[in-house]
């Protein structure tokens, strides 16, 4: 992986359109694809972090509850959700997108969360109460911008108009509140069947 | 809420577990009841030591007055003395600080007439030891001065404010420094009655406020006249108790499940109670529904520094908050032991001591404080009159008993930030998560460490600034080189 490409993530960032265009039709995927896990890692990295050393007057988490491989789970559900659910609701809406290139995408689109928030973990712990708007308003600003960039994303990479996007987008997030309803649905199935199962391994093994 | 209550079970569990290991290796322990807990700032039950034990199970019999009969109110003055209101006898009973029986009064004579109560429920005793009793069954309150004659009644008034079908039943009374008598009266939601020093009604005062969620709004929106008469009426919740403190402030308690159970009213009847605690003054945080749910607080008793302690009858426990609403203690539980109770109706504060009074048991149990109890009592009073040097050394002296009591932190915080050591009243202010106070200290700590490092500072700062323009130039003149070669 040359320097160019390690730069590319953050040419998409500031020029979402051409930078989405060229992750479609002219970059490596393989190269893409590595770089999106690497974005995948920091961001949990920073999440992880933030929730440990962010500065006393911001952070709000019970550090007895922090758990690092929960954090992870909160990064890489929500994406994977997404990506299926964008992608079974593109493919049936005539979206150009692959499942590899939307997962691409969403990955890019979740750099600004990593590099604005990274710096401000540790900011933040020389800030007062009065100060603290900014950290809050930096991490909106965060969120927002990473939105857009995702917007656009989808929009590049299905080759849609903005209004279809949009729809395109609400509908993928009723698609993930669903699959999480199915999701609980099967899990909550499989664990009274093992429960069944092993009841009936106990009573056999107790009385035979 | 399920979690909640899961914890609270696994926590009381590892308490229980915990307690009977210590039972077992010292049985002289075993007299304080319940294990006493305290909530931390992230809201668990966190482990503390008792402030309290009860030390005095005063009875009818023993104090020489004939057993209490289903007793409902106590009230306690400056030197001691208890009254005791002996409901189902019809009397009231003073008691010495010996608790030893030294008046009982079951009849009076007023206008030449002898008179009687009649299941009366609440009394009141001034600092000038003038003694009001709601007699609840005959409808009115009757007034006694210091020699324990009747100099006047307060009958059921009458009044444009009230309606024609009026129905009075005091069962409690306050009466402050003006003599200006407030009335808690069964059926009525439109707060206290406010009686002037002559017995005249002059109005409500601090009526709480009707809660009506948007599902039954919309529904009442929709429907017709006939069917909204149908539907429950929605009124406010009433008052359980009152007591009022030096300065005239009206505390009081109420069945509000998710409002403000506590409230402070000042003359216009406006809540001013200060919640500025991890959680709002309201007894149990965790509670299980199969346990009897979210706690009812039957009486309030507030005592100097503004440190108000109220009775939930629930679970039979006595909360203790300081002015600032942070929860200090937790004492009493429901049970058989000494020190737990049946059907707590009252509490009283004599001096430093609690008294609770068990109406089906008709006991009075006497609390009195441990090292600890005295310690953070005394801590939170010098901290009020504001001697922070005093209320400093005790709170260190609180936290060495009590590691988990992270309210007595920020006292000490508070007196690092005095002193003007603000490193160290960061850390305390950090440990006791009172974020305001921490935000103050550390913009004084680092304006300080700023200030003391500005030369350094500034020279890293010309420093980089000169080798980023010497670096610059050097550049360019390079590119110039360059140029001149081809």
């Amino acid at each position: 992986m040359n320097r160019e490409a390690l730069q590319h993530p953050l040419y998409v960032i500031v020029h979402p359109f051409n930078g989405y265009w060229d992750l479609k039709y002219e970059r490596s995927q393989k190269t893409s694809l590595m770089l999106s896990f690497g974005i995948l890692f920091m961001l949990i990295l920073t999440n992880v972090l933030g929730s440990q050393y962010s500065g006393f007057l911001v952070n709000h988490s019970d550090p007895k509850y922090l758990n690092s491989l929960m954090e992870a789970v909160y990064v890489l559900v929500p994406v994977l959700f997404w990506c299926v659910a964008n992608w079974s609701l593109t493919t049936l809406m005539d979206g150009e997108g692959k499942f590899v290139e939307i997962f691409i995408t969403t990955c890019f689109s979740l750099l600004p969360m990593v590099l604005i928030n990274f710096p401000w973990i540790w900011i933040s712990n020389y800030i007062s109460a009065q100060e603290s708007s900014f950290y809050y308003f930096f991490k909106n600003f965060a969120v927002i911008w990473s939105g857009l960039l995702l917007f656009v994303g989808i929009m590049t990479v299905h080759q849609f108009s903005p209004s279809k996007t949009v729809g395109t987008i609400l509908l993928t997030v009723l698609a993930m509140a669903f699959m999480a309803f199915l999701t609980l649905l099967f899990f909550s199935l499989v664990q009274q069947m093992i429960v069944f199962i092993s009841t009936i391994y106990q009573e056999i093994v107790l009385r035979g | 809420m399920v979690a909640r209550i899961k914890k609270l079970r696994t926590g009381l569990l590892a308490l229980c577990c915990l307690v009977s290991l210590g039972l077992g290796g010292e049985l002289a322990s075993a007299e304080s009841a319940a294990p006493s807990y305290n909530y931390s700032y992230w809201g668990y039950n966190v482990a503390a030591p008792s402030a309290y034990q009860a030390s005095t199970l005063i009875t009818g019999a023993g104090s020489g007055a004939g057993e209490f009969k289903n007793p409902q109110d106590l009230q306690v003055t400056a030197d001691k003395q208890i009254y005791v209101l002996d409901s189902g006898n019809n009397r009231f009973v003073i008691l010495d600080q010996n608790y030893k029986s030294i008046k009982t009064v079951d009849a009076f004579q007023f206008k030449g007439k002898a008179e009687k109560f009649n299941n009366p429920q609440g009394i009141y005793v001034t600092q000038q030891k003038e003694i009001y009793v709601a007699d609840t069954g005959n409808k009115r309150i009757v007034h006694f001065d210091s020699g324990l004659s009747v100099v006047g009644i307060i009958e059921s008034p009458k009044s444009e404010l009230l309606p024609a079908s009026f129905d009075f039943q005091p069962v409690r009374v306050a009466v402050d420094k003006a003599d200006r008598i407030y009335v808690m009266s069964a059926g009525v939601f439109d707060g206290f009655m406010e009686f002037g020093a002559d017995g005249a009604f002059k109005s409500f005062t601090g009526a709480n406020r009707v809660r009506v969620d948007a599902v039954d709004y919309f529904w009442k929106s929709i429907s017709t006249q006939a069917q909204r008469e149908q539907m429950v009426m929605y009124t406010p919740t009433e008052f359980t108790n009152l007591d009022i403190n030096d300065e005239g402030f009206l505390y009081a308690t109420n069945g509000d499940e998710f409002g403000d159970p506590i409230k402070k009213l000042n003359a216009q009847g406006a809540d001013i109670l200060r919640r500025e605690g991890y959680y709002k003054p309201s007894g149990d945080l965790l509670y299980s529904t199969r346990s009897g749910g979210a706690p009812r607080l039957v009486d309030i008793d507030v005592s100097d520094s503004e440190i108000y302690s109220v009775l939930d009858a629930t679970r039979g426990r006595v909360f203790t908050y300081n002015g600032d609403g942070y929860l200090m203690h937790i004492i009493g539980g429901i049970g058989n032991r000494l020190g737990e109770f049946n059907t707590p109706v009252a509490i009283e504060h004599s001096g430093d001591d609690i008294l609770v009074l068990d109406q089906a048991l008709g006991e009075i149990t006497v609390f009195q404080t441990t090292e600890y109890g005295r310690m953070l009592n005394s801590a939170v009073r010098s901290y009020y009159s504001g001697d922070e040097e005093m209320a400093y050394q005790q709170f260190s002296q609180v936290v060495n008993l009590n590691a988990n009591m992270e309210y007595a932190y920020a006292g000490i915080g508070k007196a690092y930030l005095r002193k003007g050591e603000y490193k160290e009243a960061t850390e305390y202010f950090k440990r006791s998560m009172d974020r305001p106070n921490y935000s103050k200290a550390f913009l004084l700590y680092r304006k300080e460490v700023l200030r003391g490092q500005f030369s350094t500072i500034m020279t890293v700062l010309i420093t980089l600034a000169a080798l980023w323009l010497g670096l610059r130039v050097y550049r360019k003149m390079k590119a110039r080189k360059k140029v001149e070669l081809h």
